[in-house]
């Protein structure tokens, strides 16, 4: 069974307080709101550049599980794209030209194979799946492990805003960061039991379309969290820990209740700490659970996320 | 049954209270007095039913205010009531409290009153089935209501007013009818109301959340069998001091069915199917106060406005009851009919008229 092997994230060294954005004007809430959400602060990009991270983010992970690079058959590529990835985040709106020239087509992931000695690795890039990119890359590595026997793949998102850009999504704090995740054909540790994703094109002008998607979070995030426990072949009781995308825990709470879950049973040690990034939440969440000793051997994950606009999904994992 | 002297109506611009009018007209030759703010809008109401104009006369007054009993405004032939139809009620459950008891309790203390300067009146006092608010389980129809809180003001003022009924020492019935949905088994809507204010953002995707369980029991009843049984319970003698519910009660349906039974019909529009809509979240009561207060503190303003709108009246599905009708089919012979007959016909009207171009997304 196809396996979560190894996680690895990378923040940038800057962090900005919930009252530093406010006072820069990057939010669209009140501070004081936002803190009631359960933000402090969140992971800030200066000098790095979304590709900087995931490079960093990824070759820390090889180092650290110490696999065989030539074992590596697939790299998945997702966030920044070709253009931005490699500028500073200071810099990144003006590198925003580069993304309508010739500059276009130096893509991060490829480069990222080339940097990281994953010469037997196939690479593709996944894109537009706004907050959920690093489970969709997940899912294609996972496919493409089973489909064409690959033994290992490398999933590694990144993603960053610009200096001036505002902060807040739906009464979320927005953070930068990138994640890599090792997918492994056999694994004993961290499998990965059932996958759902459900995208809802009606909602694709996200922000035309803002008091719809409002609407729809719950319902639809109950559906998926349902499939995917059924898939599992679990009951919902039998979920032991909830890993969140970081969003406001009070939708987390709400979510809970509709799940039938306690509360107890959310990680959500990082919402406060480092805000909710584009790059991956859940794998984020999942590690330093890891980390922390939190989950044992055996115990029931679900992780699931929602990525602006139309998507919803759900990971169930046996640790 | 002796037949009444005359038979004063409150209520009568009122959806339920023109069809009283009509049925009893048909079930009695007593003479039928309306008490109307607006007697030129009666007459209106009455030419559109076809009433016939020597049985019915229209008495300007308004229950909000103390009412005299005033001889010679109505025809000289009609005599004093000897039955009392008070179905006069404010049923926007927005109300403050002050506001709903303006008219649904203090309305109701001057009919009384007026009542009492009748010899041998009796007074049939139409209030609510959700006059007994948060209660759950089987509802009978010996409760008195009150004790668990009420979910709206609408629901407390009624209650407040059957109280004061019941200390009233006149001869009075109280019937508590269900939520109306539509005027009869075609599933025809000539009055929106808060379900179907409801039922609209829930189509448009702009609602997802709803308290209750699947079991939940939806007791919802059309305006013609309502209007019929209250003509009839009013000229039956035997309902004195007696509460009657008319209700769906065993025919209410399931609101995991009701939702299921809503949604698979709209979803035979292919345009709106492809938009992905979800049925409701059903959650328990302090996760969809949670949500409610959550939308206070970050939403737009439209989802603010659309939230409240619900919060007014969706709550009371977290108070499963079931309503019995033994009483009402003892004195009436039949049972309401079932939500099911016509509850898709209803979604059906409501979607041919497109919602009624009237019909506001959230009041």
């Amino acid at each position: 069974m196809t396996s979560i092997g190894a996680i690895r994230y990378e923040f940038p060294a800057g962090t900005q307080s919930v009252r530093e954005l406010a006072a820069a004007g990057l939010l669209e809430s009140s501070a004081e709101t936002l803190e009631s959400l359960g933000f402090a602060q969140i992971r800030v990009a200066c000098e790095e550049s979304p590709y900087a991270l995931a490079l960093r983010a990824s070759e820390r992970l090889l180092q650290e599980s110490g696999i065989d690079r030539e074992s590596i058959g697939l790299l998945v590529y997702g966030g920044a794209p070709g253009g931005l990835a490699f500028a500073p985040a200071r810099a990144l709106a003006s590198a925003a030209s580069d993304t309508v020239s010739a500059a276009r087509f130096r893509y991060p992931s490829t480069r990222l194979q080339y940097d990281l000695g994953l010469e037997r690795a196939a690479v593709i890039a996944v894109d537009q799946l706004a907050c959920t990119t690093l489970f969709g890359a997940v899912r294609v590595a996972r496919a493409l492990c089973i489909a064409e026997g690959i033994d290992r793949a490398l999933c590694v998102s990144t993603d960053m805003y610009p200096p001036l850009a505002g902060r807040e999504a739906l009464f979320n704090c927005t953070a930068d960061a990138a994640c890599a995740v090792l997918v492994e054909r056999e694994g004993q540790r961290n499998r990965i039991v059932a996958a759902r994703t459900v995208t809802k094109g009606y909602y694709w002008d996200a922000s035309a379309m803002r008091d719809e998607i409002v609407a729809s979070y719950f319902p639809t995030a109950l559906h998926v969290i349902n499939e995917t426990v059924r898939e599992a072949g679990w009951s919902v009781a039998d979920v032991d820990w909830v890993i969140p995308h970081n969003v406001s825990r009070r939708s987390w709470e709400i979510l809970m209740g509709l799940v039938a879950l306690p509360r107890a049973r959310l990680w959500a040690d990082n919402i406060a700490r480092d805000g909710h990034t584009l790059a991956g939440d859940n794998f984020i969440n999942l590690r330093d659970a890891l980390d922390a000793g939190a989950i044992t051997p055996g115990e029931r994950l679900l992780l699931f996320s929602y990525g602006y606009g139309a998507h919803w999904t759900a990971l169930a994992v046996e640790a | 049954m002796t037949a009444p002297r005359s038979i004063l109506v409150t209520g009568a611009t009122g959806l339920i209270g023109r069809r009283v009018v009509v049925s009893l007209l048909r079930r009695t030759d007593a003479p039928v007095v309306v008490l109307v703010r607006d007697p030129a809008r009666w007459d209106g109401i009455a030419r559109g039913l076809g009433l016939d104009a020597t049985r019915v006369t229209a008495m300007r007054g308004d229950v909000t205010r103390p009412l005299r009993w005033d001889a010679t405004a109505p025809s000289q032939h009609v005599g004093v009531p000897s039955l009392i139809v008070h179905s006069a009620g404010d049923i926007i459950f927005s109300r403050s409290l002050a506001e709903a008891r303006q008219v649904n309790v203090e309305g109701t203390r001057n009919i009384v009153e007026l009542a009492r300067t009748f010899p041998s009146a009796r007074l049939v006092h139409v209030s609510s089935a959700f006059a007994v608010g948060r209660r759950t389980g089987l509802i009978t129809e010996r409760d008195d209501a009150g004790g668990a809180g009420w979910v709206n003001t609408y629901e407390q003022s009624k209650h407040e007013a059957e109280m004061l009924v019941r200390s009233s020492g006149l001869e009075y019935m109280i019937a508590r009818p269900s939520t109306v949905v539509c005027d009869d088994a075609r599933g025809t809507v000539t009055q929106v109301n808060a379900v179907h204010r409801a039922l609209r953002l829930y189509h448009a995707g702009l609602a997802s959340m709803m308290p209750g369980t699947e079991d939940t029991p939806v007791d919802v009843i059309p305006a013609d069998w309502l209007a019929d049984a209250i003509a009839r319970l009013s000229l039956t003698e035997t309902c004195a001091g007696r509460t009657i519910h008319l209700c769906a009660g065993d025919g209410a349906l399931p609101l995991g069915t009701l939702l299921d039974r809503t949604y698979a019909l709209w979803a035979r529009d292919t345009a709106w199917r492809r938009r992905g809509i979800s049925r409701p979240s059903l959650s328990d009561l302090p996760t969809y106060e949670l949500f409610e207060r959550s939308v206070e503190l970050v939403g737009d303003a439209r989802i603010k406005r659309i939230t409240r709108s619900l919060s007014h009246f969706v709550p009371q599905l977290a108070f499963p009851k079931r309503f019995d009708t033994a009483g009402a089919r003892e004195l009436l012979g039949e049972d309401a009919p079932p939500v099911s007959a016509y509850w898709d016909c209803m979604l059906e009207w409501l979607l041919r008229s497109n919602w009624s171009a009237a019909l506001p997304e959230a009041a």
